[in-house]
């Protein structure tokens, strides 16, 4: 009997855990609109700067922001899995491939934010599902350590300096299908130097000739700033603001740009399809968006010391931060890198990946 | 002639006919309710979502039945890197090794902490529980920081630069240090349990020590062995974290699920191949049941024995000692990195001394510490009596579906965290299970991913134990449920307790079958840890872990006493002075 009761006991516990998770309290925003109190996201952030800006969102509109943190893959995988009864009411952060994906699924919910007007056109989603938040430029972060010591070999600033044969086991690159980082690298090879064109035989021995310095291709799009970092790789093929961050640490990291041309990655947000969200959800959901895409929430991106570059031109941006305008940047087709994307990554696979080129370590 | 070829003392219950059991059940209420509510639990928690996984992994995008993707994971060269049959066989491989390694020093360990007087027994029985308590991606940083090809070891000290510490060496090192505690749990219950009578018999009839070992010890504690080696080799199949890290080129099936999963959005490529992990994990459970099952391990007999001395000769303890130091220098150098990096600004940078990590994780870490041990402090015990009940009821009861009880226990254990993750998440997620969100599907997952420890333990343990204990307390005219707190769970008080603490831990530090069912409310520590080390915050992440270290050994000391308070046995010879008083009440 005591054991009964026990189990009871623990189901009645947790039973009063679930009872207490929906709280639809509302408050009144400036225009006596009706707003959710609390706001639940996914987001693809990273976590420590988080507190920044859903700090910066609480002080201004009064809306606390509950969340789970996922990596990009993680977030589509569970928002499709929720599809029914979804949980959340935005998702936050992450490249726009996931979110030209996830609208293509009836995952999104249209909302276009007026503060699109001080954001340029070209990174506007045309569709009007999701809208832009930051910027960043593929770069290479280098060991300078390394390159103190092998002073043979230059610090690459172009993508045919990686494949220097000195820097041979020393570059690190994600797997295209495990990190969205790594598939936005290998689309803008594919764009500079194959013009879309995925069979084009040229991209492909270059892309072969890169493989023979790439030890192995890590499964987190944040392992080769790290691993440049650590030493482990002498060139880690990343996002700026990845490198940036570390080196803000005190790792010996230099961060240089492909002067032939580079891709860029365009973090996005957006309103899920939530038929469960409520009026005052949506609205709120909306005026997060709207604080996100502002003068004064792009210029938070200065204050969590992210390295992001805003997209509105209203924005300052943090000193020293390297912008777009000042690098040669190419025209990347994210909506064709988000349509290609399965047939790229097998090809990928099969010509440059595959058992042949498995390297003894 | 060996201890094992004893005739087996078949359980009469055995023998009976299947329409008989029915009728026994019958008769004993508690006991078919308690089967029936085992068997309901097991149906929801594992059969329902392995079933949404079959589905996902069958149906194709136009939602008619298809067996293609298997056929073309089996068959085809491409796809996935290198390919998925090398990728199966990497990860046999790989389970096969770490398998044998994490045993063999579990049972070192749990041979010297259980049968020798060797000194500081106490000592290394806290170290065999260091390496699961904390999150594992954690041991794979500390191996880079010391081997890497900056390391502390491999360039630091022997200027060497081109290390390549990625891939399966690196691999069986990290994996045989997290997995051998699992072992160790599992061996010292039953090396504990073996009666000191047998060995003595042996030795008194003039056998050596390392005659009575291998002849008598060794064959006796070989349940311990198998089960250790299951289990360590299932959680190396399933393990993502450490190859996920540190697998180089070296790809795994349960990397390979996440890759396609989370990278391809391919849940359908994923769940087939959890569905082919769980071919080996599920053959090697047979086989151990199978086997297991034709030889008698009874030495526990309820017959008076006598304390007697243990192993002590020095040419054993010695070299037992000096085995044990050497894998404690090891765990020690590897946590020790780890120790150093959260008190330090910038792990491999800045050694200046801070404490302000530490800072952060009781802030802006604290409501995921809470969350993590509250679901953990629920979970540990409702897995840790689950598990024995089921033990109990494999073992010794004869009812219509019992080793199909013991399989589909063993299922959510066996398959990739991520998988088990999509096959809760899409279970749960609707009415009238609509539990997506809330702190039960975490406890669900916990308690039924951690549970065959328990039930492991507990059968090991069971096995060694003669029915007649219990058949002396039946006669007595105690119920089963009666039998089974009073005689049972104190007899198994080490298994249980082992059962407890894995849980407990287990769900402290779960890291990739959480991933889908994390909300804002429930985030957990792990996930934290995860996230601070995707963002370069190593040593953030480092004090994260040492916080976390520090409350597990905490709750195993607090688990410790309250099994030790609760299945202290009752019954005990009663004193004179207890005898003289009932007589005199007696006269009166």
């Amino acid at each position: 009997m005591k054991r009964i009761a026990i189990c009871a006991a623990a189901t009645a516990l947790a039973l009063t855990f679930s009872a207490c998770s929906s709280s639809s309290d509302t408050i009144k925003d400036a225009d006596g609109n009706e707003v959710a109190k609390e706001l639940t996201i996914y987001t693809a952030m990273s976590e420590d700067e988080l507190p920044t800006y859903f700090g910066g969102f609480e002080k201004a509109t009064g809306i606390k922001v509950n969340y789970v943190r996922l990596s990009a893959g993680e977030m589509v995988t569970r928002i499709e899995g929720e599809k029914e009864n979804p949980q959340a009411t935005l998702a936050y952060a992450g490249a726009s491939d996931a979110y030209i994906q996830m609208a293509a699924e009836g995952l999104l919910s249209k909302y276009a934010s007026p503060e699109l007007a001080n954001i340029p056109d070209q990174y506007k989603d045309p569709d009007g599902y999701w809208n832009p938040i930051y910027v960043g430029a593929i770069s290479f972060a280098c060991n300078k350590d390394w390159f103190d010591k092998h002073t043979d070999v230059a610090i690459p600033q172009s993508w045919d300096d990686l494949t220097n044969p000195g820097l041979k086991g020393m570059v690190g690159m994600a797997h295209p299908s495990t990190a969205g980082t790594s598939y936005t690298v290998l689309a803008t090879i594919m764009q500079l130097k194959g013009g879309k064109n995925i069979d084009d035989a040229d991209t492909w021995a270059y892309l072969k000739k890169l493989n023979e310095n790439v030890p192995q291709y890590s499964k987190a799009g944040s392992a080769p700033a790290q691993d440049a970092a650590m030493g482990e790789a002498a060139v880690g093929i990343t996002f700026a603001h990845d490198a940036l961050k570390i080196k803000a640490k005190g790792y010996p990291l230099e961060v240089t740009f492909p002067n032939d041309g580079t891709g860029d990655e365009l973090g996005a947000v957006a309103l899920l399809n939530n038929p469960n969200a409520s009026e005052a959800d949506i609205a709120a959901g909306k005026k997060f968006i709207d604080y996100m895409l502002s003068k004064e929430g792009q210029e938070l991106y200065i204050d969590s010391a992210s390295y992001r570059v805003p997209v509105n031109t209203q924005a300052k941006v943090a000193d020293g931060l390297v912008t777009l305008d000042q690098l040669k940047i190419i025209d990347y087709d994210a909506k064709w890198a988000a349509q290609t994307k399965k047939e790229l990554v097998a090809k990928f696979q099969e010509i440059v990946d595959n058992g042949q080129n498995v390297k003894t370590s | 002639m060996t201890a094992t070829a004893l005739p087996a003392a078949d359980p009469p219950k055995l023998k009976m006919k299947q329409g008989n059991n029915l009728a026994m059940l019958i008769r004993q209420p508690v006991l078919l309710v308690t089967i029936l509510l085992v068997f309901a639990v097991l149906f929801i928690f594992v059969v329902l979502p392995m079933i949404t996984v079959f589905q996902l992994s069958f149906t194709t995008e136009e939602g008619g039945f298809s067996i293609q993707p298997l056929i073309d994971i089996l068959t085809s060269d491409k796809g996935g890197y290198p390919s998925y049959r090398a990728t199966f066989w990497n990860s046999m491989l790989l389970g096969v090794i770490v398998a044998i390694c994490a045993t063999a020093v579990g049972y070192l360990f749990a041979f010297a902490t259980t049968r020798t007087e060797m000194r500081g027994k106490r000592f290394f029985d806290l170290v065999a529980t260091l390496p699961i308590i904390s999150p594992p991606f954690v041991l794979s940083l500390s191996i880079i920081f010391l081997f890497g090809k900056q390391g502390m070891i491999t360039n630091g000290m022997f200027g060497i630069d081109d290390f390549e510490v990625k891939g399966l060496g690196g691999l069986v090192l990290v994996q045989s240090l997290s997995f051998f505690p699992v072992a160790y749990l599992t061996l010292r219950g039953i090396l504990e349990s073996i009666d000191d009578s047998v060995e003595d018999a042996a030795f008194s009839m003039g056998a050596s020590r390392g005659h009575i070992f291998r002849t008598v010890t060794l064959p006796l504690s070989l349940p311990g062995i198998i089960s250790a080696v299951l289990l360590v080799f299932i959680q190396s199949l399933e393990d993502f974290s450490n190859p996920a890290v540190i697998g180089g080129g070296y790809s795994t099936l349960a990397v390979e699920a996440y890759r396609v999963i989370t990278g391809m959005n391919d849940t359908i490529t994923g769940g087939m191949l959890a569905i082919i992990l769980l071919l080996p994990t599920v053959a090697a459970y047979l086989f151990q049941k199978y086997w297991l099952r034709k030889k008698s391990f009874v030495t526990v007999s309820g017959k008076p024995t006598q304390v007697r001395r243990k192993l002590h000769e020095k040419h054993i303890v010695y070299p037992l000692f000096a085995a044990c130091a050497i894998v404690t220098a090891l765990v020690f150098m590897f946590y020790g990195t780890v120790l150093f990096g959260a008190f330090v600004k910038v792990w491999g940078i800045n050694y200046e001394f801070t404490l302000e990590h530490f800072a952060y994780v009781f802030t802006l870490g604290a409501d995921a510490l809470l969350n993590s041990v509250e679901l953990a402090a629920i979970s540990a015990p409702i897995g840790g009596v689950l598990g024995m009940v089921i033990a109990y009821l494999t073992v010794r009861q004869r009812f219509p579906g019992r080793k199909l009880m013991a399989i589909s226990s063993m299922l959510t254990f066996a398959i990739p965290g991520i998988v088990a993750s999509i096959g809760f998440m899409y279970t749960f997620n609707h009415q009238p299970l609509l539990l997506q969100g809330t702190a039960i599907i975490l406890v669900a997952m916990f308690t039924f991913r951690n549970i065959p420890v328990a039930i492991e333990s507990g059968t090991t343990t069971l096995l060694s134990i003669d029915p007649c204990i219990e058949e002396a307390s039946t006669i007595s005219g105690a119920d089963t449920g009666y039998t089974f707190r009073r005689v049972i769970l104190p007899m198994r008080r080490n298994a249980f307790f082992s059962g407890l603490v894995y849980s407990f831990v287990r769900a402290m530090t779960a890291v990739s079958a959480i991933i889908f069912l994390i909300s804002p409310k429930w985030s957990l520590a792990t996930s934290k840890v995860f996230a601070l080390f995707e963002s370069s915050k190593f040593s953030e992440a480092a004090a994260f872990v040492m916080v976390l270290i520090v409350i597990i050994f905490i709750a195993i000391g607090v688990i410790q006493t309250i099994v030790n308070i609760l299945l202290k046995p009752k019954a005990k010879a009663p004193e004179a002075a207890e005898i003289k008083l009932a007589l005199s009440e007696g006269e009166k």
